[in-house]
């Protein structure tokens, strides 16, 4: 990644089962003055494949700053399991994950807290903070990614 | 034993005692020194089945099964040279005595010593406890029965509440994952109609458009004005109220799911908190709080709060506009369940007819007066449930309600109570 990385860049990776759900993210990011480019995929595997570069994402561009939308009831593997297989690969532990789902059950949130989720939002998404998240998200990334300046 | 004070002279002769000893249906049998059989009455005749003829002058271990024979010489020593006079046998062990054909029987036994001129005579008196054995055998088999039936309705009792708890546990898991199910096309029902407000709004402004023929206009404008508005607007309040159902219900599986932490609670400090919390409430409906003494409890100190925060919130709530408004906390002697608080209001009260249906769920008594699902008290009774208290109401309309509330004054005993395993 570059140092001049910047949140226009970051591609969002958007892990979602449920079309509708997929359908109004895209609309309030857009609609919130994000222009970034938005990859849906419907289950926890094929999100794991496309941060690998694997699979059916075999051919996308290496080093690609990614952001990660996870929902958390997905099939296959969850949203959990994703963020579990992320944060145990030190190539991909630094991705910034914000955990999307119907659920603020504490010990949900805790868990997905403990195992290094960046942000937890709960559905129905109020969109001002999801917007707000995205964006502290955002200025984080251009912090952490200057060399040199990587945070021990 | 110590010899009894000397009885006063008897009026019966001498040669009727020996009668009267020999007509007793208890056996008695008389030994010498060296044991020898020199008196067998006609009830030890009865009891041995042997003619005293056929015995006297044979040694006393004839009398006995043969396993006690070899050691009952050095016994009868004993006793003999000892300084009891009368003894009872079997105290410790049953002894039995062997009749003539060859049976056992279980003995009860006495046993005593007269010193005289002809030498040191040795005396048992026996009865034969067949019967009594019988009965004690049948009452000690009736005891072990009873006891077996009631380590076994103990056990089914515990076995069933172990299963009403884990038939509880899963109707709260299943509440828990239909609400959640439940939520995911909320989301969408809700995400999509404001979708369809904004959408709405936007259309507005292109039929303002001076291109549109008026009479298009004026027809959309009923539409986009009037109808599809009220529609947006019945969906999302509708959507609002499925939403606070499902938010109630998610609430009420987590009452009874989320992990308690068992501590000391400070009760007074815990009902400060929520009192200050209501503080607002209280000024705006002009209604005096007064909390009196408040003794700790043993409990989850957020649960603790929970209930509190409800039942003064209800009390609050609920007042009586007709007069000034007050709501009592205090405490209660300490009962055999722990102890006592009360939350104690003066307004509307509960009607009899409501009062069954009160902890159940999304029962509402007075819908206008405040927003609700009729969760409350159905989480309330479920906490105190699961802190091993009770709730009771009493109320009378028009004049007021009053909670109780019983807690755990310290941990409670594992042995008595084995509580729901988490």
């Amino acid at each position: 990644m570059t140092p001049a990385m910047r949140i226009e860049h970051l591609v969002i990776l958007l892990a979602e089962d449920d079309d509708g759900h997929a359908s109004l993210i895209r609309r309030n990011l857009k609609r919130a003055g994000f222009v970034n480019e938005i990859v849906r995929v419907r289950d926890g595997q094929e999100a794991l494949d496309y941060v690998r570069g694997e699979g059916a994402f075999a051919a996308r561009p290496p080093d690609a700053p990614l952001l990660l939308l996870l929902d958390i009831n997905m099939p296959k593997v969850d949203g959990v399991g994703v963020l579990k297989a992320i944060k145990a690969e030190p190539k991909l532990a630094r991705l910034p994950v914000i955990m999307l789902t119907t659920t603020d059950d504490p010990r949900e949130v805790d868990r997905c807290y403990g195992l290094g989720c960046s942000v937890y939002i709960t559905k129905p998404v109020q969109y001002q903070d999801f917007v707000d998240a995205l964006t502290r998200l955002g200025m984080f990334l251009e912090i952490i990614q200057v060399p040199g300046r990587e945070p021990t | 034993m110590s010899r009894s004070p000397a009885a006063p002279p008897s009026a019966v002769p001498p040669e009727r005692m020996a009668e009267i000893l020999d007509i007793a249906e208890d056996g008695v049998v008389t030994v010498d020194r060296d044991r020898r059989i020199v008196l067998f009455n006609r009830g030890a005749a009865k009891i041995f089945g042997y003619h005293p003829a056929e015995v006297l002058g044979r040694p006393l271990e004839d009398l006995l099964p043969e396993r006690y024979r070899p050691a009952h010489p050095a016994q009868v020593a004993s006793f003999a040279g000892g300084p009891d006079v009368s003894r009872v046998m079997g105290e410790r062990r049953l002894v039995f005595g062997r009749r003539q054909d060859g049976t056992e029987f279980p003995a009860e036994v006495t046993i005593s010593k007269l010193e005289g001129v002809g030498g040191t005579l040795l005396t048992a008196i026996v009865r034969d406890g067949t019967a009594r054995k019988k009965y004690e055998d049948a009452l000690k088999r009736l005891n072990q029965e009873l006891e077996e039936r009631v380590r076994e309705r103990t056990a089914e009792l515990a076995d069933r509440n172990l299963r009403l708890a884990q038939k509880n546990e899963e109707n709260e898991t299943f509440v828990y994952s239909v609400s959640h199910d439940l939520r995911s096309p909320l989301v969408n029902l809700e995400g999509f109609s404001e979708e369809l407000a904004l959408s709405l709004r936007d259309l507005t402004r292109l039929l303002a458009d001076d291109r549109i023929p008026a009479d298009v206009r004026a027809r959309a404008a009923g539409l986009v004005g009037e109808a599809m508005p009220e529609s947006v607007a019945f969906i999302r309040a509708a959507v609002t109220r499925l939403s606070r159902i499902i938010d109630a219900l998610l609430r009420l599986s987590r009452a009874g799911r989320v992990e308690y932490q068992p501590q000391p609670v400070d009760v007074a400090g815990v009902v400060r908190r929520v009192a200050d919390a209501l503080h607002a409430t209280a000024t705006e409906k002009q209604a005096e709080v007064a909390i009196g003494e408040l003794p700790p409890a043993w409990g989850d100190p957020t649960a603790v709060e929970q209930v509190f925060a409800n039942l003064l919130g209800n009390a609050l709530n609920y007042l009586d506009p007709a007069r000034p408004g007050r709501v009592e906390v205090g405490a209660g002697s300490d009962g055999e369940a722990g102890r006592t608080y009360f939350v104690r209001d003066n307004g509307l009260g509960i009607p009899d007819a409501h009062r069954a249906k009160m902890f159940q769920a999304f029962q509402r008594l007075h819908p206008d007066k405040a927003a609700g699902e009729g969760m409350g008290l159905t989480i309330v009774r479920r906490i105190l449930e699961r802190l091993g208290g009770t709730i009771r109401v009493e109320s009378a309309p028009r004049a007021g309600t009053t909670f109780f509330v019983t807690l755990p004054a310290g941990p409670p005993d594992r042995a008595a109570r084995p509580g729901p395993q988490p």
